[in-house]
């Protein structure tokens, strides 16, 4: 196991170090100047010229690539070019946000999915199932922004319950954080609660029809144990790997939640870097969740060992 | 027992964010748009600028009727020559830090300014030299008279000549921006509290000493009457308005023209234009590569250009929301004139176009396809061209490309352009000494890069005369040599507008907005 765990982890350099010289090289074709955005309007080509040196964007693609890359080795992700504040800095105002949301949403939407998709599974062929399936249907095809905004009308406006828009950080008090988290984080686990229900579905409705559940009915076994103790448990792992997949889809950044409820989260950090060119912040960022890619993928993999002891590295 | 009530109350106070009421007045806004470079010197938009007036303080500043009054200077005297100007600072200014502010902070930050904007550069053509006599005193000596100079020193366009403390100025390269934020404005820059791209936190700057006189426009005294000013960068206006509505924002600038009807249904909620000035939306022509390097072309062009269309497409054909002035001058510019501008005529842009010899290249627009102004002109424009016979191909892009892509050269075929759709500010359209869009300097110009030398003499003798009757003729006769040369077509004058909650008072309507004399219930 903890060979494994090694030669995983070993593995991440080569990734990630792919991962920042195809992003390194696509920013350095992709058309735009932060120089020339940092001036402005009114700059003549001197002076763009002269904050493009001051920036060091006049020395050649490897040599920048080189530096930057040492840079990261030596934990040091460079700084914005816009603001000058180190990219570190910049990701770690904007990981709490998004740690908060992420894990509000997935809260919400395991608890909600999971006992669904087991009744669903349950009542296979019933109203109650083609209820939650049609809930699913709507939870994926109905735009984030949409229910963002219901939520925002009725619970905000009409109802004054929560606020409209913002942040408040844990150290000011777990009330005002969650305030502001109960509405994108419900707008936003529509999608996921919506797969992870008809994942839990599909899984259990084929772990329902092996032989062991018939023996488990067969010698008197009551349906809920049978549902949450045998099945459930054995149907876990494409569940789990769902919600693997979705926590790495959510630290990337939910930026249209974001954006509708002005959370200052990595998305909205890596939407406004790439809207400006700013090559650090971006090749930062994409590091940070390759990272993250590489880190759940290996935590889902160890998780199989604990729900399934058949598996083994 | 007591005991344990009072600690399960701090931990419920605690988790519930219940603290007490620290008796601070706090006025958020959610400004036009987030400070992408927090140095109002290197980053010449407007932005950096309304940022530069929270923190720093101006030499001179204009009042509300734009006319130009002292602001850091106590007095100033000039020769009988015109060409030596001695000013003296008002005693007992200093920065929020602490350090008086001296004759050598203005002069290192007049210089550094005045080699990037484009009136000190004017005003250095002139042979301006700046010495300092003592602490509070200092000359500016030219080699010959210029009647523009209150006019530069007091500039509200950006970037504009604040006042930065020397120390933090004199290792600066060219284009590097500066390292701390202290100035000695009314409010304080709280850096440790800034988020970028969410939050930016003023102070009250305990330190400033306004002036007697009452706020006007950006002069007067610039007293701070809240305790705090929050500038929350929301990126969704939907959200933004609703936040005004709930009272978690005060005042919402720049809302777009199809919520202003949302924005008035709110309890309370005022609905007014942030500045009397506007933007000055145009159609910017590249003068150096075909089509447009034909002048008959861009002739062509101003003709076919139907206003009205794009004021249905830009601001919902609401005359309240814009304005159409046939002129190359901003509508409140005290030199507007009609003089020669031609109205929309679509046989004779065709019989032009025609007389031209136009070949058939494609006319290249950039769409900023991201914006709600630029993309449905850049449409309006695509079509009203064709049907004037040009061929046309729209290029849909972010805003960055389009800044980008506006510098480039090259003919279309090799990446250039032939048209950009763009709304610079109107102070930087109102005089033909500092006019964005009517320099003519060939490669000085701007993105078009028009050339003609004899607009050029006369923006140069407009800034050599003082006769406001000579002036006044130039501007005119400008603007007519200007409709032989199109290098921009103009469209509109667009307002932006703020929605404002009813708690708040005493807002002013300079052309940069301003938290100073505003007040909260």
């Amino acid at each position: 196991m903890l060979t494994f765990v090694v030669r995983r982890l070993l593995t991440t350099v080569p990734v990630v170090a792919f991962v920042a010289f195809v992003v390194f090289s696509i920013l350095h074709l992709a058309p735009g100047n932060p120089a020339e955005i940092i001036a402005g309007d009114q700059a003549t080509p001197e002076q763009i010229a002269a904050i493009h040196q001051a920036l060091g964007l006049d020395q050649p693609f490897f040599l920048r690539f080189v530096q930057w890359f040492w840079q990261v080795l030596n934990g040091d992700l460079g700084q914005s070019i816009f603001s000058r504040l180190p990219v570190t800095t910049l990701i770690a105002q904007r990981l709490e946000p998004t740690l908060a949301l992420m894990t509000l949403t997935l809260v919400l939407s395991i608890v909600v999915a999971i006992p669904t998709g087991v009744a669903a599974a349950a009542f296979q062929g019933r109203w109650l199932d083609r209820a939650v399936m049609a809930m699913a249907v709507a939870g994926f095809s109905v735009p984030v922004f949409v229910i963002g905004y219901l939520l925002a009308w009725i619970f905000s406006i009409k109802l004054n319950w929560f606020p409209v828009q913002g942040y408040t950080p844990l150290s000011a008090g777990l009330g005002p954080c969650l305030a502001n988290l109960v509405l994108p984080a419900c707008a936003l686990s529509g999608v996921y609660t919506a797969l992870l229900a008809r994942m839990t579905r599909t899984a259990l409705i084929e772990t329902l029809s092996q032989d062991y559940i018939r023996t488990a009915r067969a010698k008197g076994l009551a349906e809920i144990p049978i549902l949450f103790r045998h099945a459930l448990k054995n149907a876990a792992i494409p569940i789990v790997t769902v919600i693997g997949i979705g926590i790495a889809l959510l630290l990337g950044g939910a930026v249209v939640t974001e954006t509708v409820f002005a959370i200052p989260g990595i998305g909205r950090l890596i939407v406004d870097a790439i809207l400006r060119r700013d090559y650090p912040v971006i090749q930062g960022v994409i590091l940070l969740i390759s990272l993250s890619y590489v880190l759940i993928n290996l935590g889902i993999d160890l998780l199989y060992t604990f729900i399934d002891p058949r598996v083994r590295y | 027992m007591k005991h344990k009530f009072l600690t399960c109350a701090a931990v419920v106070a605690v988790m519930f964010g219940l603290s007490p009421a620290m008796g601070q007045t706090t006025l958020r806004v959610k400004p036009p748009g987030d400070v992408k470079v927090l140095d109002p010197t290197i980053a010449s938009d407007s932005i950096a600028r309304n940022f530069g007036y929270m923190i720093y303080d101006t030499l001179f500043a204009v009042d509300e009727k734009l006319g130009i009054k002292p602001q850091m200077v106590e007095s100033w005297t000039t020769s009988q020559d015109g060409k030596v100007w001695t000013f003296t600072l008002r005693a007992g200014l200093s920065f929020s830090d602490g350090q008086p502010v001296t004759s050598e902070d203005v002069i290192v930050s007049l210089k550094r300014w005045s080699a990037v904007d484009s009136m000190g550069q004017q005003l250095n053509a002139h042979g301006a030299a700046w010495a300092k006599t003592d602490d509070r005193t200092f000359t500016l000596t030219l080699s010959e008279p210029w009647g523009f100079v209150l006019d530069t020193l007091g500039k509200p366009g950006a970037p504009v000549p604040f006042i930065l403390p020397a120390r933090l100025l004199t290792n600066l390269a060219a284009g590097q921006s500066v390292p701390e934020q202290i100035g000695s404005g009314p409010f304080v820059f709280k850096k440790d509290e800034w988020v970028p791209g969410s939050k930016l936190v003023f102070v009250k700057n305990s330190r400033y000493q306004p002036r007697a006189e009452p706020a006007s426009g950006l002069a007067g005294g610039k007293t701070a009457k809240v305790d705090r000013v929050e500038w929350l960068i929301i990126p969704d206006q939907q959200t933004a308005l609703d936040a005004l509505k709930k009272g978690e924002l005060d005042i919402d600038e720049d809302i777009p023209t199809d919520l202003i009807p949302v924005a008035k249904s709110g309890a309370g909620i005022t609905v007014s234009r942030v500045d009397t000035i506007g933007v000055a939306q145009q159609i910017r022509l590249n003068s150096l590569q075909p089509p447009f390097d034909q002048p008959k072309v861009r002739q062509a062009a101003l003709l076919a250009t139907d206003t009205s269309e794009y004021l249905g497409a830009m601001a919902s054909g609401d005359s309240t929301l814009a304005t159409i002035c046939k002129s190359f001058y901003i509508c409140s510019s005290p030199y507007v004139t009609e003089s020669g501008f031609p109205s929309f005529n679509l046989d004779k842009a065709k019989q032009l176009l025609k007389e031209s010899g136009y070949d058939g290249t494609p006319v290249v627009i950039l769409d900023a396809a991201e914006n709600a102004q630029i993309h449905p002109a850049s449409l309006v424009a695509e079509q009203q061209l064709k049907t004037a016979g040009f061929k046309v191909q729209v290029q849909a892009m972010d805003w960055a490309t389009v800044v980008s892509r506006r510098t480039s050269k090259e003919p279309v075929s090799k990446g250039g352009w032939s048209i950009f759709i763009s709304g610079p500010g109107g102070l930087d359209m109102m005089l033909p000494i500092n006019h964005l869009g009517l320099r003519s300097n060939c490669e000085k110009a701007w993105f078009g890069w028009p050339c003609d030398e004899s607009i050029e003499n006369m923006r140069a003798a407009f800034g050599d005369t003082d006769d406001q009757a000579q002036r006044r003729s130039l501007a005119e006769k400008i603007q007519l040599r200007a409709l032989e040369t199109v290098p921009y077509i103009p469209l509109m004058v667009a307002y932006q507008f703020r929605a404002t909650r009813p708690e708040i008072s005493g807002l002013l309507t300079p052309p940069a907005p301003v938290y100073w004399n505003v007040a909260k219930k």
